[in-house]
C-alpha cells in the first residue's frame, strides 16, 4: 500500500513538470510583448530594454548558447525558463503587470473563494447525483428511472452560463429572491480561518452574515454543480447496473441476503471504483466552469481573474492562477488514486 | 417390435437460424429506442436547418442592423411599432434572433464537427499505436525507425547547442544502428559503454570547432544518448512517453486550456475548433488506447499474427473493427461536448468574431441587457445550444445501449 | 412428507424484445434426502435457469416463472414472499456457482464472505462466526485455513476460490447444495479433487446435492440419480445405472457415444449430434430433439412426447419410439 502510494506520488512529478513548462511556453508565446503591454504603445525603445532587463525578458528561452560558445557556463543557464523555474521554487510567483500586486498575495484572496464555490458545488453534485444513480439503477427501466436519467442527461447538456443567467432573471430579476452576484451584500463582513464565508460565519455564530453568504452562493453552486451532477448520477447508474450484472451479486442473494444489503453492501463498494473516479474527474470541470459562473455571478475567485489576465496579457497572474487550477486537479486525482486504492483490495495488494 | 440400433446415426439438421448482421442487430436496437430516435430527430433537425439555411436563406450579418427594432419582444403577429415578425424577438442592434439561431447552427455545429474531427484523428491514432505496441513486439524495421526517430530527437538538443545540425545525422544514423543491430552485447556494460562512447565521439568532436565549453556539454549529452540508445528500448517505453503527454494535457482542466489556446491564437471560429480539437486529444486517445488493449490480447489477434499478418495489416482488418463501437459512442457524445465548449468560448468573446452569429457570441453579447428584462434575446439561443447538446448526447445513448452488447436485455 | 425436494410442471419464460425464451418447460422430478441428482445437458437447455427458477434468483424482468410448484420439505418456495424465500437461500438450499474467478466479491475477505450467512441465519456473534468460517475453510481442505481467512479472494488460486465457494455453501448446513457446473472453469486435476472433496463431504454431512454439468463423465462417478434435459425439458431420467446401462433417449445416447470410454475397442469412433439444439424463441411444435434426431417419424414433428415411465425401474423417457430404441448398453 505505502509502496502504491510513493509510486503513484512519484509518477505526479514528471506531469508537474510537464505542466510547468506548458504554462511556461504559453505565456511566452502569446502574441504581444509584455514590456509593451506593461508601458503601452508609445512607450521609448529605451524604456522598453529597461523593463525587458528588469524582467529577465531579454534572456534567451531555455538556454544560452552564445553564451557558452563564450566559455560561460552559467551564462548558458542563465535563461527565462530556468529563473522562472527558480523563482517558482521558492512560491515566487511574480507581480501583476498592470497593478504591481505580488500575484501570491491576490491568488491567497480570491483563491477561498473558488474553493467554497466547488466545494458546495461539489457536494451538491455527490449528495443528489449518487443517490440519484442508486435508485435509478435499482428500479432500471422505472418510471423514476426514465425520469432521472432524462433529467442527468439534460444536466450533462446543460450550459451553465445560460443556466446562470436563467437563474439570475427567474431568482433575482423576476422574483428578487436573490442577488443577482458578488459573495457578501454590502455592510456585511466575514472573517475567520478558513476565509470559506459559510464556514467562517458559522463558526463565528453570525446566522445574518451565514444566510447572507448563502444566498449569494445558492444560485453559482448550482449552476456549477449542474453537469457533474448528472454526469455522476449517470456514472453511478451504469456502474450499479454492471456491478448487479456480476455473478458475486447472484452468490450474495444465494446466501440469502436482502436486496438493500446486497445493493449497500456488495453493490455499491465495487461500484464505488469508477465513480470515485470520475468525482475527481469533475474537479477540473468545476475549476475551469468557474471562469464561466464566476464572470457571470461577479464571484471574486480565480477563474474569473484568471480570463481577465489573459485578456489582458497579464502573464504573471495567468501563469499563477492556472498553475495552481493544474496543481489542484493534479492533487485531486492523486487523492482519488489513493482512494481508489483504498477501496480495491486489487490494487492494494500489487 | 423391431429394434433401431443406436450405430445408425444419419446427419440431418435443419435448426435453421435466421441471419443477423451485426450492426443490422445495432440499427434495430437503435430504432426501437425511444430515446435514440428523439435523439436522432434532434440531431438531424439542427443538421438540417442549419445546412438548409446556411445555403438557401440569404444572411448577411455585417448589414444586419436596424436600432429601430432595438431589443423588440418576440412577436407573432404583425403591428404598426413592428413591421415585421419576429418569433424570437430581436436583440440590441435590431437584428432577428431567430434568424441568426437558425444561422448560428452552422457554425456551432461546424466547430463541433471539426473539433472532434482534430480530437478523433490525432487521438485516435496515438491509441491505436500506443495500445498495439504496449502488447504487440515490434517488427525490426519498426524498431529501427523508432530508434532512428529516437536519435535524432536526442540529438537534436547537442546540435542545437554546438549550432551544427551534422550533428543530427550523426545521432540519427546512431539510433538506426543501435535498432538495427539490438541484440549486439544486449544486456551487457560493454554495449551501453560501447554506444556511449560513440555518442560522446559524435557529439564531442564537432563541438571542439564552438569551443571547450561547448564540447562538455555536448560531450555530457552525446553520454547521456548514447547510454539511452543502448537500452532496450521497446513498444512499451514508446507508448509510457506518449501518455505521459496525453496525461499532462489532460491535467490542464476542460476549457481552460482552450482558453490559453485561443489566447495565444487569437480569437475567431477556426482557432476555437483547433483549439477545442487539442483539448479533446487525449480523451481519445486513452479510449482507443485503452479499447485497444481489450482486443489485442484474443485469440484472433494471435491468430491473425500466427498466419504472418503485417502489422498494418492486424491494425486496420482486426483491431479496428472491433473497437469502433466505443469510439463510435465517444465520437457522439464528443459532439455534443465540443458544441458546448464552442458556446463557451464564444460566451467568453473568444470564438466567433462579431457580427457572425454563434449561439455562444450572441449570448455573451446579449446578456447584460437581461436586467433591462430582454429576456428573449438570452433563452432562445441558449435553448439552441442545450437542446441540440441534449440531441447528440441521447443519440450517443441510444448508441451505446445499441452497440453495447454488455447491456442487451 | 416422503421426498426432500418434489418439482412440478415448473416452468421459466423469458421475455425479450425478440419474444419469449421458453427457458425452462413443464419440468418435474424428485429429490430424496442425502441423493445426489445429476442434472445434464448441453448449454443452454435450461439446466441452470430450473435451478436458479428454484432459489427465485431469475433475474426479473425479464425472467419469469410462469408456473409449478417446488415443495422442499413441505413448503412450496414458489408462493413464499421474496422475505421468507430470503430465510430459504443459504440456510435451506446453497449454491455454488460456475466461475470461482467471478462469484466471489472482489473487495471483501474470504472469511467476511462466508460469515456473512452465518451471521444473517444462525444469530452467530462475530467471534463464533469467524471461527466457524476457519473451521469451514479447513473442512474443504484450504491449507492453513486460519490465516488465510483475512485474504482477498484474488490472492487464491482459482481451485481454492471453489473451495471456499463450497465451504460458504456448507455454512449453515443447508438440506440441499445446488452446484451449478461447478468444476467446468477449473484444471482437470482440480476438478478431479473438487469432486472427491464433495463426496467426502456428503458422506460426512449427509445433504442432498444437485450436481449440474454438461459432462456426463463428471457425474457417472457422484451421482445416483440423472435427469438430462434438452430444449428446457427432461427428456430422459433414472437411477445411474439405468440411464447408463439401458439408455432409450436419442438425445441421451448422442450424449454418451460422444464421450470416449476406456472400454471402447481401439479404433471405436466417438459419434456426434450433428446439427444445434433449437432456438429457444422457437421451440417446435413437436419433440424438441426431433430436428437433430435420425429416429425421427412424423409424429415426432407434430406432437411432444410426454415424459413416460419405463415400468418400475425408476426410469422415464419422453420418446415416442422409446420401446423400439436398443438400449445403449447393449451395444
Amino acid at each position: 500500500m505505502t509502496r502504491y502510494i510513493i509510486r503513484r506520488i512519484i509518477s505526479v512529478i514528471p506531469t508537474l513538470i510537464g505542466v510547468t513548462f506548458v504554462i511556461f511556453m504559453f505565456q511566452r508565446l502569446i502574441p504581444g510583448d509584455p514590456a509593451i503591454a506593461m508601458l503601452g504603445e508609445h512607450a521609448t525603445e529605451d524604456s522598453i530594454n529597461r523593463i525587458r532587463e528588469q524582467f529577465g525578458l531579454n534572456r534567451p528561452l531555455f538556454l544560452d548558447r552564445e553564451a557558452l560558445a563564450t566559455g560561460d557556463l552559467s551564462g548558458f543557464f542563465d535563461s527565462q525558463y530556468v529563473n522562472y523555474m527558480e523563482r517558482l521554487s521558492h512560491l515566487d510567483l511574480g507581480e501583476s503587470i498592470h497593478r504591481r500586486i505580488p500575484v501570491l498575495e491576490t491568488l491567497k484572496l480570491r483563491f477561498p473563494a473558488t474553493v467554497e464555490l466547488s466545494l458546495l458545488s461539489m457536494i451538491i453534485a455527490i449528495l443528489i447525483g449518487i443517490p440519484v444513480g442508486i435508485i435509478s439503477a435499482s428500479r432500471r427501466n422505472s418510471l423514476i428511472d426514465s425520469v432521472s436519467m432524462v433529467g442527468s442527461l439534460i444536466g450533462v447538456s446543460m450550459p451553465i452560463f445560460w443556466l446562470g443567467l436563467m437563474e439570475i432573471m427567474l431568482l433575482a430579476v423576476i422574483l428578487k429572491w436573490l442577488p443577482a452576484g458578488g459573495r457578501l451584500s454590502t455592510g456585511f463582513e466575514i472573517n475567520g480561518i478558513t476565509h470559506l464565508y459559510l464556514v467562517d460565519s458559522l463558526l463565528n455564530g453570525d446566522l445574518a452574515g451565514f444566510k447572507d453568504a448563502l444566498s449569494h452562493i445558492i444560485m453559482p453552486a448550482v449552476a456549477l454543480a449542474t453537469i457533474p451532477m448528472g454526469i455522476i448520477a449517470r456514472m453511478t447508474r451504469s456502474s450499479m447496473l454492471d456491478v448487479l450484472q456480476e455473478d458475486y451479486i447472484r452468490t450474495a442473494r444465494a446466501k440469502g441476503l436482502g436486496g438493500r444489503l446486497v445493493l449497500f453492501r456488495h453493490a455499491l463498494k465495487n461500484a464505488a471504483l469508477p465513480v470515485v473516479t470520475i468525482i475527481g474527474l469533475q474537479a477540473g470541470t468545476l475549476l475551469a466552469g468557474a471562469v464561466l459562473t464566476e464572470t457571470i455571478f461577479s464571484w471574486p475567485g480565480i477563474g474569473r481573474w484568471v480570463y481577465d489576465a489573459i485578456l489582458g496579457r497579464d502573464y504573471p497572474i495567468v501563469q499563477g492562477g492556472t498553475l495552481l487550477i493544474a496543481l489542484i486537479f493534479v492533487a485531486v486525482n492523486l487523492i482519488v488514486d489513493i482512494l481508489y486504492a483504498l477501496l480495491d483490495p486489487r490494487i492494494r495488494y500489487k | 417390435m423391431t429394434q433401431i440400433n443406436p450405430e445408425e446415426f444419419i446427419v440431418t439438421d435443419f435448426a435453421v437460424r435466421e441471419h443477423r448482421s451485426l450492426w443490422g442487430d445495432a440499427w434495430r436496437r437503435l430504432i426501437s429506442s425511444n430515446t435514440a430516435r428523439l435523439g436522432m430527430f434532434v440531431v438531424i433537425l439542427f443538421i438540417s436547418s442549419a445546412t438548409l439555411s446556411h445555403f438557401f436563406w440569404e444572411y448577411e450579418p455585417k448589414k444586419d442592423l436596424d436600432y429601430s427594432l432595438k431589443l423588440k419582444a418576440p412577436n407573432l403577429t404583425v403591428t404598426e411599432e413592428i413591421p415585421s415578425i419576429h418569433p424570437f424577438g430581436t436583440d440590441k442592434l435590431g437584428r432577428d434572433i431567430f434568424r441568426r439561431v437558425v444561422h448560428g447552427g452552422w457554425n456551432s455545429l461546424r466547430v463541433g464537427i471539426v473539433a472532434v474531427g482534430i480530437s478523433l484523428i490525432f487521438g485516435g491514432v496515438i491509441g491505436l499505436l500506443t495500445g498495439f505496441y504496449e502488447t504487440i513486439t515490434m517488427t525490426t524495421v519498426e524498431r529501427i525507425t523508432l530508434f532512428g526517430i529516437s536519435g535524432f530527437l536526442l540529438g537534436s538538443l547537442s546540435a542545437w547547442i554546438a549550432n551544427q545540425p551534422l550533428q543530427l545525422v550523426g545521432f540519427t544514423l546512431l539510433g538506426l544502428v543501435a535498432g538495427y543491430f539490438e541484440g549486439f552485447w544486449a544486456g551487457q556494460l560493454k554495449r551501453v559503454v560501447f554506444f556511449s562512447v560513440l555518442g560522446i565521439l559524435i557529439s564531442a568532436v564537432p563541438a571542439l570547432f564552438a569551443g571547450s565549453s561547448v564540447a562538455l556539454v555536448c560531450g555530457v549529452l552525446g553520454l547521456l544518448t548514447g547510454i539511452f540508445l543502448a537500452l532496450a528500448l521497446d513498444g512499451r517505453f514508446f507508448s509510457n512517453v506518449m501518455m505521459r503527454i496525453m496525461d499532462m494535457i489532460l491535467s490542464f482542466p476542460g476549457y481552460l486550456l482552450a482558453i490559453a489556446i485561443v489566447a495565444f491564437l487569437g480569437p475567431g471560429l477556426g482557432k476555437g475548433m483547433i483549439a477545442i480539437g487539442v483539448v479533446g486529444i487525449p480523451v481519445y486517445a486513452r479510449l482507443t488506447r485503452s479499447a485497444v488493449l481489450s482486443v489485442v490480447n484474443k485469440e484472433y489477434i494471435l491468430a491473425a499474427q500466427s498466419v504472418g499478418e503485417s502489422h498494418g495489416r492486424i491494425i486496420f482488418r482486426h483491431i479496428t473493427p472491433n473497437i469502433l463501437s466505443p469510439i463510435i459512442v465517444q465520437t457522439t457524445m464528443g459532439l455534443a461536448n465540443a458544441i458546448l465548449s464552442a458556446a463557451a468560448l464564444g460566451f467568453l468573446g473568444l470564438g466567433a468574431i462579431p457580427p457572425e452569429p454563434e449561439w455562444g457570441a450572441m449570448l455573451g453579447d446579449s446578456y447584460r441587457y437581461l436586467t433591462s428584462g430582454a429576456w428573449w434575446a438570452v433563452l432562445f439561443p441558449g435553448l439552441a445550444i442545450m437542446l441540440s447538446v441534449l440531441g447528440f448526447n441521447l443519440l450517443g445513448d441510444g448508441l451505446r445501449d445499441a452497440l453495447d452488447p454488455k447491456l442487451r436485455t | 412428507m416422503k421426498h426432500l425436494l418434489e418439482v412440478k410442471n415448473l416452468e421459466t419464460r423469458f421475455y425479450m424484445q425478440d419474444g419469449v425464451v421458453k427457458a425452462v418447460n413443464n419440468v418435474s422430478y424428485t429429490m430424496d434426502r442425502g441423493e445426489i441428482l445429476g442434472v445434464v445437458g448441453e448449454s443452454g437447455c435450461g439446466k441452470s435457469v430450473h435451478a436458479l427458477s428454484m432459489m427465485q434468483l431469475i433475474p426479473y424482468p425479464p425472467g419469469k416463472i410462469t408456473n409449478g410448484e417446488v415443495w422442499l420439505d413441505g413448503q412450496d418456495l414458489l408462493t413464499l414472499s421474496e422475505e421468507e424465500m430470503q430465510k430459504v437461500r443459504g440456510r435451506e438450499i446453497a449454491m455454488i456457482f460456475q466461475d470461482p474467478m467471478t462469484s466471489l466479491n472482489p473487495v471483501y475477505t474470504v472469511g467476511f464472505q462466508i460469515m456473512e450467512a452465518l451471521l444473517l441465519h444462525n444469530n452467530m456473534s462475530r467471534r463464533e462466526a469467524r471461527d466457524r468460517a476457519g473451521e469451514l475453510l479447513e473442512l474443504v481442505g484450504i491449507p492453513g485455513a486460519k490465516d488465510r481467512l483475512d485474504d482477498y479472494p484474488h490472492q487464491f488460486s482459482g481451485g481454492m476460490r471453489q473451495r471456499a465457494m463450497i465451504a460458504m455453501g456448507l455454512s449453515c448446513e443447508p438440506k440441499l447444495l445446488i452446484a451449478d457446473e461447478p468444476t467446468t472453469a477449473l484444471d482437470v486435476t482440480i476438478q478431479a479433487q473438487i469432486i472427491d472433496l464433495v463426496k467426502k463431504l456428503q458422506d460426512e454431512l449427509g445433504m442432498a446435492i444437485m450436481w449440474i454439468t454438461h459432462d456426463l463423465g463428471v457425474v457417472a462417478e457422484l451421482a445416483h440419480t440423472i435427469n438430462v434435459m434438452y430444449a428446457g425439458s427432461i427428456v430422459e431420467t433414472g437411477k445411474i445405472h439405468n440411464i447408463y446401462k439401458d439408455t432409450k433417449h436419442p438425445y441421451t445416447i448422442g450424449l454418451l457415444g460422444s464421450l470416449p470410454r476406456l472400454d471402447d475397442a481401439p479404433g471405436t469412433e466417438l459419434v456426434s449430434i450433428p446439427g444445434l439444439p433449437p432456438d429457444l424463441l422457437a421451440l417446435p411444435e413437436g419433440c424438441p430433439f426431433a430436428a437433430r434426431c435420425v429416429y425421427r417419424i412424423d409424429k415426432c414433428l407434430a406432437e411432444k412426447p410426454p415424459l413416460v415411465e419405463i415400468n418400475g425401474k425408476d426410469h422415464a423417457v419422453a420418446c415416442w419410439r422409446w420401446e423400439e430404441i436398443a438400449g445403449m448398453g447393449s451395444r
